[in-house]
């Protein structure tokens, strides 16, 4: 269905995030803390921190898979023990002004909490959320989007999409839900000539040029799993220092931790962030642990990224953002180590060991 | 019977204590005096206020600051800490050694906010019932001041906090051929070591994918020492791989920052690592990068490598040294402290708002914990499930609850690389905080400085130390 | 808005009352439970042999344990079932779930995971390998297999233990043997035996091949410690099984149990929703992270 693109100034995207605000959702936009570019709710529109290009720090995912939640409460009495399922909020959310690989990122997370069982918190928040995404008019350091098969103006995950052109923005709407958000603000929007929407492509050419990252091959998925007992592994993880920041910055690092957080009357089931980098992610209370060394957990974490991958999937989990890339306090670069596992395994045999 | 505290209006504009509101405090008390003061207390018939509940310890060497945290952290509004007088102690020096991490940690929760009117320290003996009464009566009525604990959360609007600005121009600038000589020296020392088979394995950096910044590397041989870089993105404190590199290498040698040093002694000063087994190639350094700018720390350092380390590398080439360290040493000066003096000046609760601010953007990452060298506990506090000590929710309850425990676990260790500030992915100034804790101890007992063989200050004590804060 | 109006909560644990336990071992206790609310427990399901629960202790969390009991399904009589598990005490929760006494209550969350496919098995010979408290996750399948004897050949039941005191399922071996055609074999390791032992003495894998059984037709159902895993298959392969006649139950790490938290991932196999139950044969397409 061909929906309208909008052309707007400046001020009319303002004006129209501030009747979202007005409206009563809670509005999610990057806004500036500390020295950081960080994704909060907003309380007006002015604040919110919208460029043509520069990443937040980390990932909107805790927006719909927050940090901390209880996936249940319960009190003791007696013998007897009572639960409270959470309460679900009723308000709509809108993330504004996430690029395209954290909406890419989200669609990763659907595929882990939307199918089999539904977690109906997460689906909650998913069915009551609106995505506007920004594109990218230049490519930060980091950025390997089109290496991953991403792209600074893709779509996946948009409910709407802005555009920066020299002289405001476009708005591409996507879905029903971008429809309904846009509703009567678009009265005084001019809709967007043919000329300026061809202008996506070219901006999507600039950006993809910036990106000097190598692409990772399609086929290495398959190099990279049958290559799990290669020395090379060992050596290019070996300044780990095992922390768990690149899966926390992640936009499509799903894994957590479920843990009672109680005391001699009541408590909650708590589900926190966990990585796959942490030692004790996969440790037995018996002793034994599968994945004991940081070498093999950051195995874990490349080949989950980049093979293993579930049935039906067609795409890297990794979107390419490289935050992991830009924060690892020991440097890691995640496609400089899958380019290199690969080749090596390609060269060496997937058992060599050096 | 009890004289049960009025409640009076907290003068810290938070929210309106409600309606019939008691102070809640926790009392951690030593079973052999104060315990038994308590006891005193009672069968005399004395009145005081019943708004303490007591948790009874064998000594107060045993009452780790992870209880007094525990208790703010479950909802005490205060926290009364007592036990037996100096050079009274059933165990003869617990409450010694305890002193002084007890005015550290005193020392760490006011700089973060906490009102420091709700957390008192006593030493009640025995037969001293009545001064277990007056000092219940004065806490009580001194938390009842203040009003409940604020919440742990940030508060909704945020202006930030205006900080003064970080002075100083670090080291001299270094020429480009200067640091290729740097670079091409630090080379030169490493293979020399390698092929006379002083060591077995170099840790040191070599370039990164991002433009500027190394990254850490180990070699094993002389060729490959031609990977080795040296710059202003040499951030890491290689320290934090020296363990590693041991154990697979009979001598390893580190490529050290003047400012890893401190790390470096505090590894073989606990025992992780034997100094005889490691070389020290210290280099002259240009000043390390934050981002674009000149990290904090370097902005009052000269960059001078430093004599200790057994090789020195600077632009004119390389030279044995491996120096004795200074005996104690003099108080260093870091261009931060203009910013925690600021922070002093502020009463509590705008404290408490920085600081909850802060946590309240913390992750549980722990890149704090795995950049820092002397994080070497093979099972972490925070890994510690029986009893859950840290909260697991990533909240700033639980958040606050590591970081304040991390702090204290490094008073008197920590070296000031700030490592973990630099690493941390939320901007927390968790430079500041050990700063601030470095401070106390060196004007409190003096720091241990670069000499292994001299004992940290939270592990010693003297019977004259200060404790003009306890009642 | 309550989480109820849109969905029920996966995570909500059915209340469970301990009504009774068996102590196998000083550490190893095997709990019947009951369901506590009427509605949950009409609305049961039942389980299959294999599956497993997340069984909660209020205030310490949650443990993965097999279903031991006999597989059950709703059977129109209304009688809710009774449902065992079969635990060591050795973390946090297996050690305040040992604290408990009958009357109190727990949490239990399932059936997670595949099940053993006895139905696949009918006219095969049968040997179930269990070390230590490996036993536990193949009871329900042996048990079934017991009741349904006609449907297979003859079934071998190899219990080891390090010592006589570490064998669970010592009681109620004897009732296994009643069926004609199952024998039981108990083992423990060399030093293990004690005075008065009457069981056989050496490690599982060599007991194993001193049965000498014939592999045609036969599925093997192991379940034990790693390293007793690892030395059985080495075993098989020797005296010729082959891979796809092999089963074992994987015992990974899990927390969620529905696929979610990312736990128990072996490569691209999620234990708890593709297996635990496995074949030696898809086990040998997975990487060694288990």
């Amino acid at each position: 269905m061909n929906r309208t693109a909008w052309k707007l100034t400046e001020t009319q995207m303002r004006e129209w995030l501030q009747g979202l605000v007005d409206a009563g959702s809670s509005v999610v936009a990057p806004v500036e803390e500390d020295g950081l570019t960080l994704f909060s709710p907003i309380a007006a529109a002015q604040p919110a921190h919208l460029e043509a290009s520069g990443k937040t720090q980390w990932s909107p995912k805790e927006f719909l898979f927050p940090r901390s939640e209880a996936l249940y409460r319960y009190s003791l009495k007696g013998d007897t023990v009572e639960i409270r399922d959470p309460e679900v909020a009723e308000t709509q959310q809108v993330l504004f002004g996430i690029r395209c690989c954290d909406a890419a990122g989200l669609m990763r997370l659907d595929e882990i909490f939307l199918s089999g069982t539904k977690d109906p918190l997460y689906a909650a928040r998913r069915a009551a959320t609106t995505v506007v995404t920004a594109a990218c008019a230049a490519a930060d350091a980091e950025c390997f989007c089109t290496a991953v098969g991403g792209s600074p103006v893709a779509t996946e995950g948009s409910d709407a999409q802005l555009v920066p052109l020299a002289d405001g923005w476009m708005l591409r709407v996507l879905t029903d839900k971008g429809e309904a958000l846009v509703g009567e603000a678009s009265g005084s929007w001019t809709e967007a000539a043919p000329d300026d929407i061809a202008r996506i492509d070219g901006l999507e050419k600039i950006v993809t040029e910036q990106i000097t990252r190598n692409p990772i091959q399609r086929e290495w998925s398959r190099v990279l799993e049958e290559g799990f007992e290669n020395a090379s592994w060992d050596q290019l993880a070996q300044h780990c220092l095992g922390c768990s920041i690149c899966a926390y910055v992640c936009p499509s690092c799903s894994c957590f931790d479920m843990n009672h957080e109680a005391d001699a009357w009541c408590g909650e089931q708590c589900r926190s962030w966990d990585a796959c980098t942490f030692g004790l992610f996969t440790h037995h209370a018996s002793g034994h642990n599968p994945r004991s060394t940081r070498q093999q957990r950051y195995r874990q974490r490349v080949l989950h990224k980049f093979s293993f991958a579930g049935e039906g999937e067609d795409h890297f989990r990794c979107v390419g953002c490289g935050r992991c890339i830009a924060l690892c306090p020991a440097g890691l670069d995640i496609g400089e180590i899958v380019t290199a596992a690969a080749t090596a395994i390609q060269e060496e045999g997937a058992d060599a060991a050096r | 019977m009890s004289n049960v505290a009025t409640n009076a209006v907290p003068r810290t504009g938070a929210a309106a204590v409600p309606d019939g509101w008691q102070p809640h405090i926790v009392a951690l008390v030593c079973n052999w005096c104060s315990y038994a003061g308590a006891d005193m207390a009672g069968t005399t018939r004395l009145q005081y206020p019943a708004n303490v509940r007591m948790v009874r310890f064998p000594c107060t060497g045993r009452m780790s600051p992870l209880m007094i945290l525990r208790a703010f952290e479950q909802g005490a509004d205060g926290v009364l800490v007592s036990g037996c007088h100096p050079g009274d102690c059933h165990y003869v020096q617990g409450n010694l050694v305890a002193r002084r991490r007890f005015t550290i940690f005193r020392s760490l929760l006011d700089f973060l906010g906490v009102d420091l009117r709700r957390l008192h320290f006593a030493w009640v003996s025995a037969a001293e019932g009545h001064k277990w009464a007056k000092v219940v009566s004065q806490v009580t009525a001194s938390v009842s001041e203040v009003g409940p604990l604020p919440r742990f959360s940030s508060a909704d609007a945020w202006d930030g906090l205006d900080m003064p600005a970080v002075e100083g121009t670090g080291p001299g600038e270094l020429s480009v051929a200067d640091l290729e000589a740097l670079q091409t020296n630090v080379r030169r020392a490493a293979a020399e070591l390698l092929t006379t088979d002083r060591v077995q394995k170099v840790v040191g950096y070599r370039a990164g994918s991002m433009s500027g910044r190394m990254v850490p590397v180990m070699v094993t041989t002389a060729a490959d020492t031609s990977q080795l870089e040296w710059g202003d993105g040499c951030v890491n404190n290689l320290a934090a791989f020296a363990t590693t590199a041991l154990e697979t290498a009979a001598n390893v040698a580190l490529v050290v920052k003047t400012c890893d040093l401190g790390a470096v002694t505090g590894l073989i000063r606990e025992g992780q690592i034997d100094r005889d087994r490691v070389r020290l190639i210290g280099v002259q350094c240009p000043g390390v990068l934050h981002g674009d700018e000149l990290a904090d720390k370097c902005r009052s350092c000269s960059g001078a490598p430093h004599p200790i380390c057994d090789l020195v590398v600077t632009v004119d080439g390389v030279r044995e040294s491996c120096a004795e360290p200074d005996e104690g040493s003099a108080a260093t000066e870091d261009a931060r402290d203009a910013q925690i003096a600021h922070l002093e000046t502020l009463p509590p609760d705008e404290r408490w708002q920085f600081w909850q601010r802060q946590f309240g953007r913390c992750l549980r990452c722990y890149a704090c914990r795995a950049a820092c060298p002397l994080c070497y506990c093979s099972s972490c506090i925070s890994e510690k499930h029986r009893p859950q000590w840290i909260p697991t929710a990533i909240d700033n309850r639980g958040n606050g609850a590591w970081n304040v425990i991390r702090a204290i676990h490094l008073a008197g260790r920590c070296s000031g690389c700030d490592e973990c500030a630099r690493a941390c992915p939320a901007n927390i100034r968790l430079d500041l905080i050990n700063r601030k804790l470095a401070l106390e101890v060196e004007r409190q007992y003096g720091s241990a400085g670069l000499d292994p063989n001299q004992k940290t200050a939270l592990i010693d004590f003297r019977m004259e130390d200060a404790e003009e804060f306890i009642l | 808005m309550q989480l109820a109006e849109i969905s029920p909560n996966p995570y909500h644990p059915n209340l469970m009352r301990i009504a009774g336990f068996a102590d196998e071992t000083r550490d190893v206790r095997t709990l019947k439970l009951q369901f506590i609310d009427a509605a949950e427990a009409s609305e049961f399901g039942g389980w299959q042999p294999g599956q497993f629960g997340q069984f909660t202790v209020f205030g310490a969390g949650e443990s993965v344990f097999a279903i031991a009991n006999k597989p059950w399904h709703p059977n129109g009589s209304g009688e809710p079932p009774t449902i065992e598990c079969t635990f060591r005490a050795i973390g946090k929760v297996t050690t305040a779930l040992r604290a408990m006494s009958e009357g109190q209550t727990i949490g239990f969350r399932g059936p997670y995971g595949n099940h053993f496919p006895l139905d696949d098995w009918k006219g095969k010979s049968l040997v179930f390998i269990g070390g230590g408290i490996g036993m536990a996750a193949l009871r329900s399948a042996m048990l079934a297999a017991i009741d349904r004897k006609t449907e297979f050949g003859d079934i071998v039941i190899l219990n080891g233990a390090r010592t006589v005191a570490d064998m669970v399922y010592k009681d109620e071996m004897p009732s296994w043997q009643e069926v004609e055609g199952v024998r039981v074999v108990r083992t423990v390791d060399p030093g293990g035996e004690g005075e008065g032992w009457d069981g056989e003495v050496g490690l599982l894998p060599n007991v194993f091949e001193q049965l000498a059984l014939d592999p045609a037709n036969r599925i093997v159902i192991a379940c034990g410690p790693p390293v007793m895993l690892h030395y059985l298959f080495l075993s098989l392969g020797k005296t010729g099984y082959q891979p796809d006649q092999v089963v074992t139950t994987l015992e990974n790490k899990m927390k969620c149990g529905i696929g979610h938290c990312g736990r128990c991932y072996v490569g691209p196999f999620s234990v708890c929703k593709d297996g635990p139950v496995v074949t030696w044969a898809e086990l040998n397409e997975l990487p060694k992270d288990y």
